[in-house]
């Protein structure tokens, strides 16, 4: 058979998910294209708030949640190739469990608080799992329509509980008063600035072990049943175990997103847990790339910055961008910034190649 | 005791029974294969035995244990593999990866969260063992859709081996090849040794004469003879039904 032509940069595989794969051998000698940038990133987020004020602190802060709100759906969608609509109804449910353990439960110590309302939502995504996965066959990621349905019935049907269980959530009014979190143990106060360091804390620990989840045994198994599950099977994987167990796990980091975005703003409204919310991490992934490890947070650097900018100059047309980004997103890069920036990083150390 | 027992194995579509009463045994160590026209039940019988189809009726047993209602997994974890008529691979992994994530499906270790999967010693001595037998060591790092489709089918046979499995479905190994790369699959088949017992789907007729102690020949589901490979060549229903219109042709797809 005669030689097959090379991919050129911005054709063939470049526009899958996994183009960006390279053989272990070269991806482990890694430190300048891969450790430096994340400690330059990781130095300039540890110093920001000396040098920014405190509405940029709080830009970051929240772009930090939403970068691991997107991070969390990537176990599911990027690795896994499940897509579902009802990621947010984790995000929301993590923030409600926090906020009515502290209000309704009196409950202050953080960490305690964390670990239940993780534990909470993990609860969730075990149960809402069985049922969901039951309408998503063997190799379903092709023709994932039913799961879609069924996940966004989901959140919408917990927006529909937290309206009307007024006396725990408030109503359609929201949970208000969360206050930020005690870490009296530690001696310190929370006040904003502490708070950012406390999400960069957090953030970067889930980043971390998500990061070693995917690269993991567990993690490969998951890629090849995006791939072909049919040879996941055949090759003894038990694929459901996978999937449901995948599932838990991007709701359980999804919940820790949503207790911290519950600290964040104070307040948890029903709409958290619904559509659009959804709406957002999804532009979120899409935007950023969901083929590779730091799409999302590329993606949710972009969506929160331009949310925050529409919020200034053209208030209440944030649908109206949103709308317009997806658009755009989809024909111009539907491989996502993050390939992008890949790519022109690889360029920029390996030469032209 | 056989090492697989098929007993009366059916199942319908609908009104159209794509496998009927279907009924034979494979003793350890043997070579079966299973010839039959297009649409005769051939793929759907496979797909009986590996578990991606449930039975309308009969039973399947496999080393003295009932497996009918098992799963495509738990078969596998017993020691069924199965490759695929159409070539299912990882497309987007390199073929070291393919392998080692072939290779830890029947492993303990296969729902870690705390290693890295690529840098798993155990696993990567033994996808080079297995890139080396089949003689794709070479190409360890090149993504697999890139590779030559001949490379691909030895490497769909490398993984259905990574499981080390008692019992070997293949299901048109030499589909599509060269006669040189088929003659290559037919000795590798070959020299797999006792411990290993294939049931082989095949319309190359050098494959099947070349392998094969024993063959059934599959017409509309149901097993209208068998026999040795030299009662198979004298038979005259096999001529009429099958070899007949097939004479040009080694190589079917």
């Amino acid at each position: 058979m005669a030689a097959q032509p090379r991919p050129g940069i911005f054709t063939g595989r470049l526009f899958t998910r996994k183009a960006v794969a390279v053989p272990a051998e070269r991806s482990v000698r890694s430190f300048i294209p891969v450790v430096l940038p994340v400690i330059v990133i990781g130095a300039l987020l540890l110093l920001l708030p000396t040098f920014v004020p405190s509405y940029i602190q709080s830009l970051v802060t929240k772009m930090m949640i939403f970068a691991l709100f997107g991070v969390s759906m990537n176990i599911l969608w990027g690795y896994g190739g499940i897509p579902t609509f009802g990621h947010a109804a984790f995000f929301g449910f993590g923030g409600y469990a926090c906020g009515i353990l502290i209000i309704h439960g009196g409950i202050s110590n953080f960490f305690l608080n964390l670990v239940l309302a993780i534990a909470l939502t993990a609860l969730l995504a075990a149960g809402l799992g069985i049922p969901a996965f039951r309408v998503y066959g063997v190799g379903a990621s092709d023709n994932p329509i039913y799961f879609l349905l069924v996940t966004l019935a989901f959140g919408e049907l917990l927006v529909r509980v937290a309206i009307t269980a007024r006396s725990l959530t408030g109503g359609s009014t929201g949970l208000a008063g969360i206050p930020y979190p005690q870490l009296d143990v530690l001696g310190i106060t929370i006040n904003s600035r502490s708070f950012y360091f406390l999400v960069l804390i957090i953030v970067v620990v889930c980043f971390f072990i998500i990061y070693r989840i995917v690269n993991s045994h567990y993690g490969y198994a998951l890629r090849g049943i995006h791939d072909n599950e049919r040879r996941m099977q055949a090759l003894g994987y038990n694929t459901w175990l996978y999937k449901y167990t995948s599932y838990i796990l991007a709701g359980a980091f999804g919940g820790i997103a949503g207790v911290l975005f519950a600290y964040f703003g104070g307040v948890m409204i029903p709409g958290t847990m619904g559509m659009a919310m959804t709406d957002i991490v999804f532009l979120i992934v899409i935007l950023g790339s969901a083929s590779v490890y730091f799409g999302p947070i590329v993606g949710a650097v972009v969506i929160v910055g331009v949310e925050y900018l529409a919020s200034l100059y053209v208030p209440d047309r944030w649908p109206l961008i949103m709308g317009a980004i997806i658009v755009v997103a989809i024909m111009v890069i539907p491989q996502g910034i993050g390939v992008l920036l890949l790519d022109l990083w690889r360029r920029l150390i390996h030469g032209s190649t | 005791m056989a090492l697989l027992e098929v007993q009366d194995l059916s199942v319908h579509f609908g009104g159209l029974a794509a496998v009927k009463d279907v009924t034979f045994s494979i003793e350890q160590g043997e070579r079966l294969a299973m010839i039959g026209p297009n649409g005769a039940g051939k793929t759907t019988l496979f797909n009986l035995l590996t578990g991606q189809l449930k039975p309308s009726g009969g039973t399947v047993i496999f080393k003295g244990q009932d497996i009918t209602h098992k799963a495509v997994y738990a078969r596998t974890q017993l020691g069924i593999a199965r490759s695929f008529q159409i070539t299912s691979l990882f497309p987007n992994e390199t073929v070291r990866v393919n392998a080692l994530i072939a290779l830890q499906g029947t492993r303990a270790g296969r729902y870690g969260m705390f290693g890295v999967f690529r840098k798993d010693k155990a696993l990567r001595a033994a996808a080079q063992e297995l890139l080396e037998s089949i003689g794709l060591w070479e190409k360890r790092d090149e993504t697999v859709s890139w590779l030559a489709y001949g490379e691909q089918r030895k490497l769909e046979m490398g993984l259905s081996l990574a499981s080390g499995p008692k019992l070997l479905l293949l299901d048109e190994p030499s589909c599509g090849l060269t006669p040189t790369e088929s003659a290559d699959i037919t000795s590798r088949i070959r020299e797999l040794g006792s411990k290993i017992t294939v049931l082989m789907i095949a319309h190359d007729m050098d494959l099947v004469f070349g392998v094969a102690e024993r063959i059934i020949l599959l017409h509309f589901g149901e097993i209208s003879c068998e026999g040795t490979c030299d009662e198979i060549r004298a038979n005259q229903t096999v001529k009429d039904i099958y070899m007949g219109s097939r004479k040009q042709s080694s190589a079917g797809g």
